[in-house]
């Protein structure tokens, strides 16, 4: 190999060393340097040097502290800009809540809760099941007292699998949906360690979008 | 799954349906890299405040229109250069002349005895400030932001070996302004 030809690699190398530092690097390229780097003694202190300048530029770029309200300001302008809340792209399940929700509040919830009974039993029945066995949360439940956790499930979420869960985790509909979507569910746990241990459980369904803690029981309790 | 966990593309779907907690999260995540590269784009940090704001605000509206072909990050860069050249344009600015910005030290205008004063980390990092802005910014694009080449030719809008030039030139500049300061590391 030449002279000019090796100038020629290194220079190659040297501008493709940021890249394999930031771990952007891939297929013949990445295996081009790290063969330079296995094989050239240059290559090493080149690596140090590509990593002095990592740290330069880091600290440059940090050097730049944004404003401490920027958050606020942008959510003023976002609100301003997009108006009214946006109505969301409605599953079939949001089309006939969204009925509901145009109820007065003091019965939205039962209702919505009732319906959601009603929607869930015949999925589930259509599906050959045996009836539901969950339950949604009656008046003679005191739910202010309840540990709770706040679920919203995917638009495109299957009502017997929500059903089939509810049911065999004793996990009862409190209220909702929201106007986002969101379910109050009640948790039968009387450990924080059980509550935790349940919901934890509900966020990793596949039909859950987004879990929120509500609240928890005392330990011991 | 939580919000800490949520994938950018995901909270973009969220806001395509008109979620506001979503954008507000992605905000969250990304305002402080997007200030700071429109800071070094134009060299202005007021002008920086209002271009970041109205990145996202163009998340919220394109939003419905994201294929995902590009990571969120790579997107919100490319509206922020986008909006970056247009205000510096509109405005008659010259903060981003390649005369003015190409100014890497020389023996002239930064004396060794002012350099040697300094490690070599700060030196590098006055280097890298002081390359040319479309040097900078690549450096800036694969150090800081993590870009790959391919991105950062989708960010700025130039093939990937335009990016490459740029970025075998840039690391160039870093060494021959080293070099004049005592810092010789042997290439170029």
């Amino acid at each position: 190999m030449s002279a000019a030809e090796k100038m020629s690699r290194r220079d190659e190398m040297e501008t493709l060393l940021p890249f394999y530092l930031n771990g952007s690097l891939e297929g013949a390229e990445l295996e081009a340097v790290e063969e330079w780097l296995a094989t050239d003694p240059a290559a090493l202190a080149a690596l140090g040097e590509a990593e002095a300048e990592f740290s330069g530029t880091a600290a440059a770029n940090e050097a730049i502290r944004p404003p401490a309200d920027a958050l606020s300001r942008f959510t003023r302008a976002l609100d301003a800009e997009a108006g009214p809340v946006r109505a969301p792209g409605q599953s079939w399940l949001a089309k006939v809540f969204g009925r509901v929700t145009a109820m007065p509040a003091g019965v939205a919830w039962a209702a919505a809760a009732a319906l959601l009974a009603l929607v869930i039993v015949q999925s589930f029945e259509q599906l050959g099941g045996r009836g539901n066995n969950f339950e949604v949360a009656g008046t003679q439940d005191d739910l202010a007292k309840l540990p709770f956790v706040l679920v919203k499930f995917k638009p495109d979420a299957k009502m017997a699998d929500i059903a089939t869960f509810l049911g065999q985790n004793g996990l009862k509909i409190a209220g909702g949906p929201t106007a986002d979507g969101v379910f109050h569910l009640t948790i039968p746990a009387s450990t924080a360690a059980d509550y935790d241990k349940l919901v934890g459980l509900i966020a990793a369904q596949p039909f859950a979008e987004a879990v929120v803690q509500g609240r928890k029981p005392a330990d011991g309790g | 799954m939580n919000a800490a966990t949520e994938t950018d593309r995901a909270l973009v779907d969220r806001v395509a349906k008109g979620d506001r907690a979503a954008v507000r999260l992605l905000f969250m995540r990304h305002h402080a890299r997007i200030y700071r590269f429109v800071a070094r784009q134009t060299g202005s940090e007021m002008m920086a405040d209002d271009i970041a704001n109205e990145v996202f605000l163009e998340l919220w509206k394109q939003a419905p229109g994201f294929e995902g072909r590009s990571e969120v990050s790579t997107w919100l860069l490319g509206i922020a250069r986008f909006k970056a050249l247009s205000m510096l344009r509109k405005k008659k600015e010259d903060w981003i002349d390649d005369d003015d910005a190409a100014q890497v030290p020389d023996a002239a205008d930064t004396p060794e005895v002012v350099t040697m004063k300094e490690d070599k980390a700060a030196a590098l990092r006055r280097f890298v400030d002081a390359l040319a802005e479309e040097h900078r910014t690549v450096i800036d694009l694969a150090y800081y932001h993590g870009q790959s080449v391919s991105e950062i030719g989708e960010v700025l809008g130039i093939p990937v070996a335009t990016v490459k030039t740029r970025m075998f030139y840039a690391r160039k500049k870093l060494g021959e302004a080293l070099k004049a300061a005592g810092y010789d590391r042997g290439w170029p």
